[in-house]
C-alpha cells in the first residue's frame, strides 16, 4: 500500500514538474537560450495568484493574473536582457550570468514585497482524505493531472497544426532558413518565451495550494526543469514532460526503498545515469562526429 | 625654498597623512560596530528581519537612555543561513569592519564562524540557534537563548503527561536536526517514551507528501518537527494535508509568523523561553510597548533575544567606559564574568562560566494564529 501511495503522490508532483520543465524545454529548444530565470516566472505566477486570492478574486481571475505575470516576465527577459546580449556576442556564459543576476534581483524584490517566509493558499482542495485503506488522495491530485493533460494536448496541437507552431519548431531547426522564408525569428522567439513562461503558471498556482511558496522556490523549479530537459532530450517537449513526470515519480517512490533524506538526490541520480548512459535523453537526437 | 612653496608642501603632506592620522583622533566618537550574521534573503530570510528588529530597538533604547558615550551601529552581513556565507561575512566583520561584537543565529552558521571569532577574540552572541553543542564553543561565544537540551528537558515530561509517548521525528539534515535526533534518542527512553521513527530531510526539500506516507506507517502518538524557516511551515502543511492528524510538536523555531499564521498549524505545541510581556519587569514592558508601536505586532522570542544580546553589549560597554577601559573581546568577557547578572527583557539574565544565559522554559500552543503559553 505504501508503494501505491508513493506512486500516486509522485504522479501529482511529476505532473507539476512536467509543466514547468516543458516550458523551459520549449524556450530552450526554440531559441537555444539557457533561460535560467525560468524559475522566477514560476515564482511570480505563484505570488500573483496568491495576492489575487488574498484580495478575494475568483480562482480563475487569480490564475489569469498568474499566467499574465509569468508571461510578461518571460517577454521582458527576452526583449530587455537576452536580445541585447545576443545582438553583440551572445555567449552562453553571458546569457547565464545575466539571467542569474536578474533571478537574484527579482527573488529579493519578491521577498521585500511579499515577505520573506512561507505563503500558501488555504483551500480544501489540497486536503487528502482516505479513499482506500491507507491511501490518501486530495482533490488537487485529479486537478493536477487534468491540467497537465489538457495543456499538453493543447500545446501539441498548437505546435503541429498552426503556422505559428510549425514556425516555432522550424526556429529550433534552422533560424537562418526561417529568415530566408521571410519569417521573423525575433517575433517567434518572443512567442516561445510567452508560451514557455505561461506553462509555468498552472504549476505555480497548484504549488501555492499544495506545498506553498517562498521567494526562493524558483531555484528548485529551475533545477528540476534543467534536469528534465536533459533527461528528456534537449529540444524535445514531450521528452521534457515525460522526464518531469518520471523525476516526480522517482523522487516519491524511492522512499519505499531508501531513507527520506535521499528523495531529492534520486532525481539527480537519474540525471547522472542519463548523462552517462544515454546523453541524448529520451527523445534527443544523437550527435555523431 | 620660498615660503609659499613650503606652505604648499606642508599642506600636501598633511592632506596625504590625514587618512592615517584620522582614526586616532576619531576613535572617541566612532560608533561601536555591532556585526550581524543573519539570513536576510532566501527561505530563512524571515528570521533575519526578526533578529534585526530586536537588535535595532535595543540600539534605539540605548541611544535614548544615553547608555554609552559612543553610538552603536549595525553592520549586516547576509548569511542565507549557510555556514560558508557565514564565514565570509564573519571574516569581513572582523578584518574589514572591525566589529566590536557580532550577533549570530543558526546552529550550522554559529559553529562555522566560532573559530574565526575565537582567533580574532571577537565576542559572538547567539540568540536564535539551539544546538546543544553551542555551549562552550569558544570563550567568546555566548548564548542568550536556552539551548535545545534545556527545551527538551522541560518538554518531554509534558509530552508523557499527555500520553504522547511514541514520537516520530522529522528533522532537517544539519547540525540542529542531528542534535535534536541525538537528544530524543537518549532522553525519550529515560522518561518512558520512544522514537517511533526518524525521517531526515534535506534543507532544500519542498515535497512532504511522501514523507507523510512514511510517518503514517510509523503510527506515532505525535510528530516532532525539527527544522527552521519556511521549511517548517511546508512540513506542517505537507503532513496535515496528507492525513497526519496526530499532534505536531517542536521547539522554539516554530514561533515565527509564517508558521503560526497557517491554518494547518492550529494546535501545534512547542517550547520556548518564558517571557511575560505584561506583568514582567519595566524593561520587559518597555520593550513590548515600543516594539508594538514600531512594528504594529507583538514581539516574539527572537525579537526579545536579539534585543537582549544587543542590550548586553551596551551594559558591558557602559561598565568599560566608566573604567576608561578599551572595549574588546577580552574586556567584554572579563566584565561579563565579573557582573554575571543583567537586567534584560524577561527578567534577570544570569550567565555561567561559558557565557550561557539561563532562562525558564514554557510550553506553548498555536491557537487561532497566536502563541498561547499552556505550561
Amino acid at each position: 500500500m505504501l508503494f501505491l501511495q508513493l506512486l500516486l503522490q509522485g504522479i501529482q508532483t511529476g505532473a507539476l514538474y512536467a509543466l514547468t520543465a516543458a516550458g523551459f524545454a520549449l524556450i530552450f529548444g526554440a531559441t537555444r537560450i539557457f533561460h535560467f530565470a525560468h524559475g522566477i516566472s514560476f515564482t511570480l505566477a505563484g505570488y500573483a495568484f496568491l495576492f489575487a486570492w488574498n484580495a478575494g478574486w475568483p480562482w480563475w481571475a487569480g490564475s489569469l493574473a498568474g499566467v499574465l505575470a509569468a508571461t510578461l516576465f518571460g517577454l521582458a527577459m527576452e526583449r530587455v536582457v537576452y536580445r541585447p546580449i545576443q545582438r553583440h556576442e551572445g555567449s552562453f556564459f553571458t546569457v547565464f550570468v545575466a539571467a542569474f543576476g536578474v533571478a537574484v534581483v527579482v527573488q529579493n524584490l519578491v521577498g521585500m514585497l511579499a515577505g520573506r517566509g512561507f505563503a500558501s493558499v488555504d483551500t480544501p482542495l489540497s486536503r487528502a482524505t482516505e479513499v482506500m485503506p491507507e491511501i490518501f488522495l486530495a482533490p488537487i491530485f485529479w486537478i493536477a493531472i487534468g491540467v497537465a493533460v489538457v495543456l499538453f494536448v493543447a500545446l501539441s496541437a498548437f505546435l503541429t497544426r498552426t503556422h505559428a507552431g510549425v514556425a516555432l519548431r522550424a526556429l529550433a531547426q534552422n533560424p537562418d532558413l526561417l529568415r530566408a522564408y521571410g519569417l521573423s525569428s525575433n517575433r517567434l522567439s518572443m512567442l516561445a518565451f510567452a508560451l514557455g513562461s505561461a506553462m509555468a503558471a498552472p504549476a505555480a498556482v497548484l504549488t501555492a495550494m499544495t506545498t506553498g511558496l517562498n521567494e526562493a522556490i524558483g531555484h528548485h523549479v529551475m533545477l528540476i526543469s534543467m534536469a528534465a530537459t536533459i533527461v528528456g532530450g534537449v529540444g524535445s517537449l514531450r521528452g521534457a514532460a515525460l522526464a518531469g513526470l518520471m523525476l516526480g515519480v522517482a523522487e516519491s517512490v524511492a522512499l519505499q526503498f531508501v531513507d527520506t533524506q535521499w528523495a531529492e538526490a534520486v532525481s539527480f541520480l537519474v540525471l547522472f545515469a542519463f548523462i552517462i548512459f544515454r546523453p541524448s535523453g529520451f527523445f534527443g537526437v544523437v550527435q555523431t562526429r | 625654498m620660498t615660503g609659499p612653496l613650503i606652505a604648499r608642501r606642508a599642506l600636501l603632506g598633511t592632506a596625504l597623512a590625514a587618512p592615517f592620522i584620522r582614526p586616532s583622533f576619531a576613535q572617541g566618537s566612532d560608533p561601536y560596530v555591532i556585526g550581524t550574521l543573519f539570513p536576510m534573503s532566501g527561505p530563512n530570510g524571515e528570521y533575519g528581519k526578526l533578529f534585526t528588529d530586536g537588535a535595532a530597538l535595543a540600539i534605539e533604547h540605548a541611544r535614548a537612555d544615553g547608555t554609552l558615550r559612543r553610538p552603536m551601529r549595525i553592520q549586516a552581513e547576509d548569511t542565507q543561513a549557510l555556514p560558508q556565507q557565514g564565514v565570509i561575512g564573519m571574516n569581513k566583520l572582523v578584518n574589514v569592519d572591525r566589529a566590536h561584537y557580532v550577533l549570530v543565529g543558526f546552529t550550522a552558521v554559529s559553529k562555522a564562524v566560532a573559530p574565526v571569532g575565537d582567533r580574532a577574540k571577537t565576542v559572538m552572541v547567539n540568540g536564535g540557534a539551539v544546538g546543544p553543542d553551542l555551549a562552550g564553543l569558544s570563550p567568546y561565544f555566548w548564548n542568550v537563548i536556552p539551548l535545545a537540551h534545556l527545551e527538551t528537558q522541560a518538554f518531554l515530561p509534558f509530552l508523557i503527561r499527555r500520553n504522547l509517548k511514541r514520537i516520530a521525528l522529522v528533522y532537517v539534515d544539519d547540525p540542529l536536526g542531528d542534535a535534536i535526533l541525538g537528544l530524543l534518542r537518549t532522553e525519550l527512553p529515560k522518561v518512558g517514551g520512544e522514537l517511533a521513527g526518524t525521517f531526515s530531510i534535506p534543507r532544500t526539500a519542498q515535497q512532504f507528501g511522501p514523507v507523510a506516507a512514511r510517518v503514517r506507517q510509523a503510527r506515532p502518538d505525535a510528530v516532532y518537527v525539527a527544522s527552521f524557516g519556511a521549511q517548517q511551515a511546508q512540513i506542517i502543511k505537507g503532513l496535515r494535508d496528507n492525513g497526519i492528524s496526530q499532534p505536531l510538536i517542536g521547539y522554539s523555531a516554530l514561533s515565527i509568523s509564517s508558521v503560526t499564521s497557517i491554518p494547518e498549524a492550529e494546535g501545534v505545541i512547542f517550547t520556548s523561553q518564558k517571557f511575560d510581556y505584561t506583568g514582567g519587569s519595566e524593561i520587559t514592558r518597555r520593550f513590548a510597548t515600543d516594539f508594538k508601536a514600531r512594528h504594529n505586532a507583538d514581539p516574539g522570542t527572537y525579537n526579545a533575544n536579539y534585543y537582549n544580546a544587543t542590550r548586553l553589549f551596551a551594559l558591558l560597554a557602559r561598565e568599560l567606559e566608566r573604567e576608561n577601559a578599551a572595549v574588546n573581546g577580552d574586556s567584554l568577557r572579563a566584565t561579563l564574568l565579573r557582573v554575571r547578572e543583567f537586567d534584560l527583557v524577561g527578567g534577570k539574565g544570569t550567565f555561567d562560566d561559558q557565557g550561557n544565559m539561563s532562562a525558564e522554559i514554557q510550553v506553548n500552543e498555536i491557537r487561532g494564529g497566536r502563541v498561547v503559553p499552556i505550561a
